[in-house]
């Protein structure tokens, strides 16, 4: 049994050998289908990777109250929308279980830096109350220089300022003009992991109401760190309850207009973008695989055609239907394999580019995943692939009837 | 002949109807035959006697509209094509006109090849190969290529084949008919040598009387019918 099989499968690979143009056309098909999956699957889990890496530095005692709709929290950081009031933010810090509350702002600014004029992101922040909770749960920390002090025009910058946010690299004591107030780098930033994060100016949240004119005590977000032994999920309520009391205070409805999520509740909605994001990319490049496939049948069809007679010799000499059906299945599966084996490699090599280039480019940092089960899915998928590609044409030639196969060679 | 011997073939009242769009053509009406185990027949009638289909049907190549088949006694009318292509690689040998050899293949590997659906072992197979080869005359030519190979040699090649199995019959449908006489000649040597010295039964197809003379007993046929030999062409030929 098992000599017949290995030489079922010497039949395919030379039948495939004698028409290695042909093979090798159908092969890249299926090489394209793979490449696809398994660049586009590297890349969407690397981002997957990535992102949730980011989300853990949140700490799980991180909670962030921001204006808006807490089931699509992301539409007002992205649009704006209203901010939080001076009276809320002490609500909050009056909560149960609230340890500190760190108000944020943030807009985006020209900046001037010598001769260069640049749009950048400042962010303002209470440096002398939030620096503790910034170093501890998003482990803020200094490269080079020192914090800014509260009452000082100073600043200090992301870690791209030293690479490439300006041509000309930044340093400690240079000085930056935003609206027309001169201030001044004390320190360097370490990387926070994100590329945007890493080319803003940061300052005390009142050097910022200074800047921008934005009201005084009122903030964009605020961070809140849940106090030694607390539950995030039940502050987090308290939050709320104390942000409702407040609203009816002001407006008179307590219609909450503020999204208190939790580290872990952001885990779960990236969790599942990202999610939606990899099902899709995965729907698509299935649609180029499948291609690929037709093009085997097609390939597979043309096959059993040319080769009639040979089916017809080797049935009239005694090839049972399951030998005819072996070889054509092997012929389809090896040119999936194949395909498969070097779209993985391919796709892999693209991916892994991607990450290069993304190392080396000021837009993202990026990660690809190499993982084994990846490498397994392409080629399993493309064996399945070929070989399913494969049946119906494989089961025509197993049915040939000798007589008939002879005849139309006579 | 063993009298008492059973038939190897043995056709019961076979028919093998055609239908060509609304027309039926009958290729074979109420066929009776016996083949016994180590005879040398030879088959003969005019073009359009239906002696092709017969052969098909002795040879397991096709099954009939009407009648019964058997193989040693056993009826393979109802048998599925698989079932059939396992009978005829242990059973039957076929040399065709056409050889109907790979041309991708050496001489050998094409001998080889109704060995491979019997599970015979690699070094099995290829020493069978050359020493069935050699037997035919192409001990030098055993790793050539089909197209470095002359026609006769070619056909020899096949012959080899149909015997690398070892089975109890083997069919030659017009095995000199693309031949020159000297090379039909060696051909016929061959054939009838290897059926005289492995007492195999060898059922000949031919439309040459020179050839059907080799036949010990003598088959023809006409409009589908088995008949004498005279009715089949008119006068005595051989």
């Amino acid at each position: 049994m098992f000599e017949n099989t290995k030489e079922y499968f010497k039949m395919a690979v030379r039948n495939l050998k004698m028409r290695s143009l042909r093979s090798w056309l159908t092969i890249f098909g299926i090489i394209m289908g793979v490449f696809l999956i398994m660049s586009l699957l590297s890349l969407s889990e690397g981002i997957k990777m990535t992102v949730e890496k980011q989300l853990m530095s949140l700490g799980g005692n991180m909670i962030i109250v921001m204006p808006g709709d807490e089931s699509n929290p992301m539409a007002s950081m992205m649009y704006g929308g209203d901010k939080l009031e001076k009276g809320d933010l002490t609500m909050i810090e009056k909560s149960d279980g609230v340890d500190t509350v760190v108000p944020f702002d943030y807009r985006g600014v020209n900046v001037r830096f010598k001769d260069y004029n640049k749009s950048l992101a400042i962010e303002g922040l209470p440096i002398e109350t939030g620096l503790d909770a910034l170093r501890l749960m998003q482990g803020w920390s200094l490269a080079e220089g020192e914090w800014p002090k509260t009452g000082k025009k100073e600043i200090v910058v992301g870690s791209r300022f030293r690479e490439d946010v300006f041509d000309e690299k930044v340093k400690i004591g240079d000085e930056f003009n935003i609206k027309g107030k001169k201030l001044i780098v004390t320190g360097i930033l370490n990387s926070l992991g994100a590329k945007d994060d890493d080319a803003a100016i940061f300052m005390d949240i009142e050097l910022f109401y200074d800047i921008t004119g934005e009201k005084r005590g009122t903030a964009r977000m605020a961070m809140v760190t849940v106090a030694e032994g607390a539950n995030p999920n039940v502050v987090a309520e308290k939050i709320k309850d104390s942000l409702k009391r407040s609203q009816k205070k002001q407006f008179g409805s307590d219609d909450l207009n503020y999204a208190v999520i939790t580290a872990e509740k952001i885990k779960g909605i990236a969790g599942d973008v990202l999610g939606v994001i990899e099902l899709a990319v995965l729907a698509f490049a299935s649609i180029a695989i499948i291609v690929g496939g037709i093009g085997i049948t097609n390939t597979m069809y043309t096959a059993v055609r040319e080769r009639t007679r040979e089916i017809g010799i080797m049935k009239a000499v005694g090839a049972p239907n399951s030998a005819i059906l072996s070889i054509f299945l092997f012929e389809a599966g090896i040119i999936g394999l194949v395909g498969g084996f070097a779209g993985t490699a391919l796709g892999l090599l693209a991916a892994w580019s991607v990450e290069l280039y993304g190392q080396v480019h000021p837009m993202f940092y990026f990660r690809a995943s190499f993982s084994p089960w990846i490498i397994l899915f392409g080629l399993t998928f493309s064996f399945i692939v070929g070989c399913a590609a494969g049946i119906l044409p494989a089961r025509r030639a197993a049915k040939l009837r000798p007589i008939e196969a002879l005849r139309k060679y006579e | 002949m063993d009298q008492g011997a059973q038939p190897i073939i043995k056709l019961e009242n076979v028919w093998k109807i055609y239908r060509l769009g609304k027309a039926e053509v009958q290729s074979l009406r109420g066929v009776n035959l016996e083949i016994m185990p180590g005879s040398l027949i030879t088959l003969m009638g005019p073009s359009g006697s239906g002696k092709s289909t017969l052969l098909n049907l002795i040879g397991l190549l096709d099954v009939p509209t009407k009648g019964t088949v058997y193989l040693k006694g056993k009826d393979v009318t109802k048998l599925a094509e698989s079932e059939l292509s396992v009978l005829r690689g242990r059973s039957i040998g076929f040399v065709f006109q056409e050889f109907h050899l790979l041309a991708y293949l050496k001489a050998w590997e094409n001998v080889e090849i109704p060995m491979i659906f019997q599970g015979v072992s690699k070094a099995r197979r290829e020493m069978r190969s050359k020493e069935l080869l050699a037997l035919v005359g192409l001990e030098a030519r055993v790793d050539h290529q089909l197209s470095e190979l002359s026609i006769g040699e070619r056909q020899r090649v096949a012959i080899a084949r149909a015997f690398v199995n070892d089975p109890e019959m083997v069919i030659a449908d017009e095995p000199t008919g693309n031949l020159d006489s000297i090379n039909g000649k060696k051909i016929m040597e061959i054939l009838i040598n290897f059926q005289n010295k492995n007492g195999k039964t060898l059922m000949i197809v031919t439309h040459d009387p020179n050839i059907g003379a080799y036949g010990r007993q003598r088959i023809f046929i006409k409009d589908g019918q088995i008949v004498d030999e005279v009715s089949a062409f008119g006068r005595k030929l051989i």
